[in-house]
């Protein structure tokens, strides 16, 4: 089957971490060609750090989360501190149809690739730039991470259990992959606009501003109410149950949004005394008497197993799954039965499962099964094949280290 | 605010609740002509909170109202069969519908996605549902608490000693919207450059939630190692990734590189750890971390948000004060920048809604339209688009189809 794109898009991707990464990736499953560039001296930081281990473990190779977020693009490098260097990352621009950036604002300025410098060398280019806070304002220079952005955001605050203590940051580091994923939607809105005027442009993604909207209803709420929303832990404003439960050596979670769905809860349970229970008879007093519902919950499950007592559960017609590690969700059966997880072979590491999609097309898949580079892996064909350079031109960068496929730590001596 | 970026594309929409209408409250946001299809008694929830105290009646709550500006609004009963002509009228040159309904309720209407692309070749239908259009949990009930249990967030996060805890409000809701929006460009992109006409895209909440939690299931395989609830730190790691309590709130700190954390040493007034034995390189700081913890947290405490923030910052850390949304709504940095929009709701009044997360360079927008009230543009759509006259359009109110 063809993909989206079918190679004719060309993307450059500046971009460090998982924002911006996240991004490119995004767009290589969609069959854009997307050339990751990075410095040998300061790669791609998500490869971690080199003090990890000594040379031969090939430390920065082994990083999860970059060879997750990097996969299906083709990787080269470019001392980005040298003029020449900038000079071939013009010339690449030149070609692209998309330019991926996710530095703090001042950056690309300093390395003279300016919007202003970069649109009269291709007037169709789109280009993203992905600043935590965004190019302006009091805070622009701020440094943030994906955790930051979720602070800064609302959305930590409105995280903590529901009988008080402190807030707590997410798992995932969210302002990340909401940039990534708004960041992907800008750039195809952007291209789209491109087929009706000609014209690329620059679009801004403050990543601040991508993660507010998921928290809109408890902004609504302080406004409406008068009352700042509170953390609510696992419980439901209006339902109960509504919580998750240490069930066996897991936990079970499980919500009843109707008295009928709470009956139902209990006698699955094998808990016909609490279905009968007249203190939790009707949602008010579910809600009322929720402290006593959750012991009485908590007792009865903790013996059980969560896997099998989720599935009695769902199979039931109920709300309930059971809370998943790292290890635990690689089986699910739902997402196996979809064939989510996908095997992607990577030199260095070998084979491993990786997420797949979210988005299902009926007629161009996405791709997500190619392995993400090695540092300067590609660096022959993209300056070969792509930019036309001869071999002599090709081994005069590697001499002078403006390309390399090592750390440039192991490469140039230390200074005495 | 409303760019156009989108001005040539035109979107049928058959969503309620919360990731369909955040799929199309984007789209619209950029241009495109959005037409929300409601049943004559509104969507499941236009009713839904928040809502003034003092409210009584009207069509809408707060979640409506942020999730609808820049669409118009028609109603439409589905379950009538003038009610699905009218609809397939409605298809007629639109770029998108989307919807999302449990699976199989498309076909249920008699609008099957497959009939609906033979019908309209240029057309994609994007259908977002909780775990996908089909497996074995296909027709499973979900809500936001087995979402994100299922999908790998919720386990890291909390006490050690105490359950898990979930994220807040419905944010893989939101994030599965995105996947829609961003599966409604992406279907059009596949049409004008490879294909030439239009296919269908099962957009699925689970696999989004998934996806979006990276770091567990790959890291997993890589280091054996499953990550636990580390209580106020986000993991214990070579890093400090902290939320703490500060004079008058608690704030966070993401200390990650070797530079920050001498930075870091140096705000706390403490230049002897930079070269302490226990905290010399990141794995120290790793096998440490207890330590150093017991270190920052005594700091925190004798300061308040505001100077961590600004002094945290003059030295490059990532350290923030953690606001609760009011604090939000007035902060400087998204104020000056005219982030957040006032709109003049019919019902709700003057109400402050986030902006848009993107500002594209080519033109500047313009103010958003409020969420449509039920079936306002019944006679711009049916009568106007359409061609229906005064009398047919009476006679379908009257049988209860608009």
């Amino acid at each position: 089957m063809k993909t989206i794109v079918e190679g004719k898009l060309r993307a450059i991707d500046l971009s460090m971490g998982w924002a911006g990464p996240l991004l490119g990736e995004l767009l290589a499953e969609m069959g854009v060609e997307v050339i990751k560039i990075e410095d040998t001296l300061h790669f791609d930081w998500w490869r971690g750090s080199l003090s990890m281990g000594p040379p031969e473990m090939q430390v920065i190779e082994r990083s999860a989360p970059f060879n997750t977020a990097n996969r299906g693009k083709i990787g080269a490098t470019l001392d980005l501190t040298s003029p020449r260097g900038i000079e071939i990352v013009k010339r690449l621009v030149a070609t692209a149809d998309i330019l991926i950036e996710n530095y703090s604002p001042d950056v690309m300025p300093k390395l003279g690739l300016a919007w202003g410098t970069l649109a009269p060398l291709n007037p169709r280019l789109v280009m993203i730039s992905m600043p935590s806070f965004g190019a302006e304002g009091p805070e622009r220079n701020a440094r943030g991470y994906g955790n930051t952005i979720e602070a800064v955001a609302g959305v930590t605050g409105l995280v903590g259990y529901h009988d008080g203590g402190q807030p707590y940051t997410l798992s995932n580091a969210l302002g990340d992959p909401s940039a990534g994923l708004n960041g992907l939607f800008a750039v195809l809105v952007g291209l789209r606009e491109r087929e009706d005027t000609g014209r690329g442009q620059h679009i801004e993604l403050a990543q601040v501003e991508g993660v507010v909207p998921f928290v809109a209803e408890a902004i609504l709420e302080a406004q409406l109410t008068g009352q700042v929303p509170k953390p609510r832990g696992n419980r439901h404003p209006q339902h109960a149950p509504h919580g998750i439960y240490r069930c066996g050596s897991g936990f079970i979670a499980l919500a009843a949004d109707s008295d009928e769905q709470w009956r139902e809860l209990a006698v699955v349970l094998g808990l016909e005394s609490l279905a009968n229970d007249s203190r939790f008879a009707t949602t008010p007093e579910r809600k009322r008497n929720e402290d006593a519902l959750d012991a009485e919950l908590s007792r009865a499950l903790k013996d059980l197993g969560a896997d099998e007592t989720s599935r009695k559960l769902i199979d039931a017609g109920l709300i309930a799954g059971q809370v998943h590690s790292a290890a635990d969700i690689l089986g699910d059966a739902q997402l196996s039965a979809r064939g989510f997880f996908v095997p992607v072979e990577r030199a260095v590491v070998g084979t491993h499962l990786y997420p797949g999609v979210a988005e299902h097309f009926s007629e161009t898949p996405l791709v997500a099964d190619r392995p993400a580079p090695l540092l300067g892996e590609h660096n022959r064909k993209v300056f070969g094949e792509i930019l036309r350079m001869s071999d002599a031109e090709i081994e005069a960068l590697e001499r002078d280290k403006i390309i390399g496929t090592l750390p440039r730590q192991f490469t140039t001596p230390k200074a005495a | 605010m409303r760019y156009s970026s989108l001005r040539n594309t035109y979107v049928v929409d058959l969503t309620h609740h919360i990731a369909g209408p955040y799929a199309t409250r984007l789209l619209a946001e950029v241009g495109a002509d959005v037409i929300k299809v409601e049943p004559p008694w509104g969507e499941g929830a236009r009713k839904a909170g928040p809502h003034r105290p003092e409210q009584t009646n009207g069509d809408r709550g707060g979640r409506f109202a942020f999730l609808n500006t820049n669409k118009l609004g028609v109603t439409l009963n589905l379950k009538h069969q003038r009610g699905v002509e009218l609809f397939m009228k409605l298809l007629d040159g639109a770029d998108l519908l989307i919807e999302n309904f449990a699976p199989g309720t498309l076909e249920k209407l008699g609008l099957a996605s497959e009939d609906l692309l033979k019908r309209f070749p240029k057309l994609s239908v994007i259908s977002i549902s909780n775990f996908g259009a089909d497996g074995p949990d296909r027709d499973a009930h979900l809500n936001d608490l087995t979402l994100f249990a299922r999908g790998g967030w919720t386990y890291p996060v909390g006490e050690p000693d105490r359950e898990p805890l979930t994220p807040p409000g419905s944010l893989a809701q939101y994030i599965g919207g995105l996947f829609g929006a961003i599966a409604a460009m992406q279907s059009m992109l596949a049409r004008d450059l490879t294909l030439g006409y239009g296919q269908h895209v099962d957009v699925a909440l689970l696999e989004a939630a998934a996806l979006t939690m990276i770091y567990e299931p790959v890291g997993f395989q890589y280091s054996g190692v499953v990550r636990e609830r580390a209580g106020k730190r986000f993991a214990v790691g070579p890093f400090m990734i902290v939320t703490l309590k500060c004079q008058d709130g608690y704030a966070g700190v993401q200390c990650v590189t070797d530079k920050q954390f001498e930075n870091l040493c140096e705000l706390m007034g403490k230049p002897e750890l930079i070269t302490d034995d226990r905290f010399k390189t990141a794995l120290q700081r790793y096998v440490n971390n207890d330590a150093l913890l017991a270190i920052v947290e005594e700091f925190f405490l004798q300061h308040d948000r505001k100077w961590l923030h600004r002094e945290g910052q003059a030295r490059a850390i990532p350290l923030v004060g953690i606001p609760n949304v009011a604090e939000l709504l007035e902060w400087e940095q998204l104020t000056s920048r005219k982030y957040f929009e006032t709109i003049d709701d019919p019902v709700l009044g003057r109400i402050r809604i986030p902006g848009a997360p993107l500002r594209m360079g080519s033109h500047r927008p313009e103010p958003s339209r409020p969420a449509p009230r039920l079936g306002e543009h019944n006679r711009e759509i049916f009568g106007g688009r359409l061609g229906l006259n005064d009398r047919e359009l009476t006679d379908l109110k009257t049988a209860g189809i608009i």
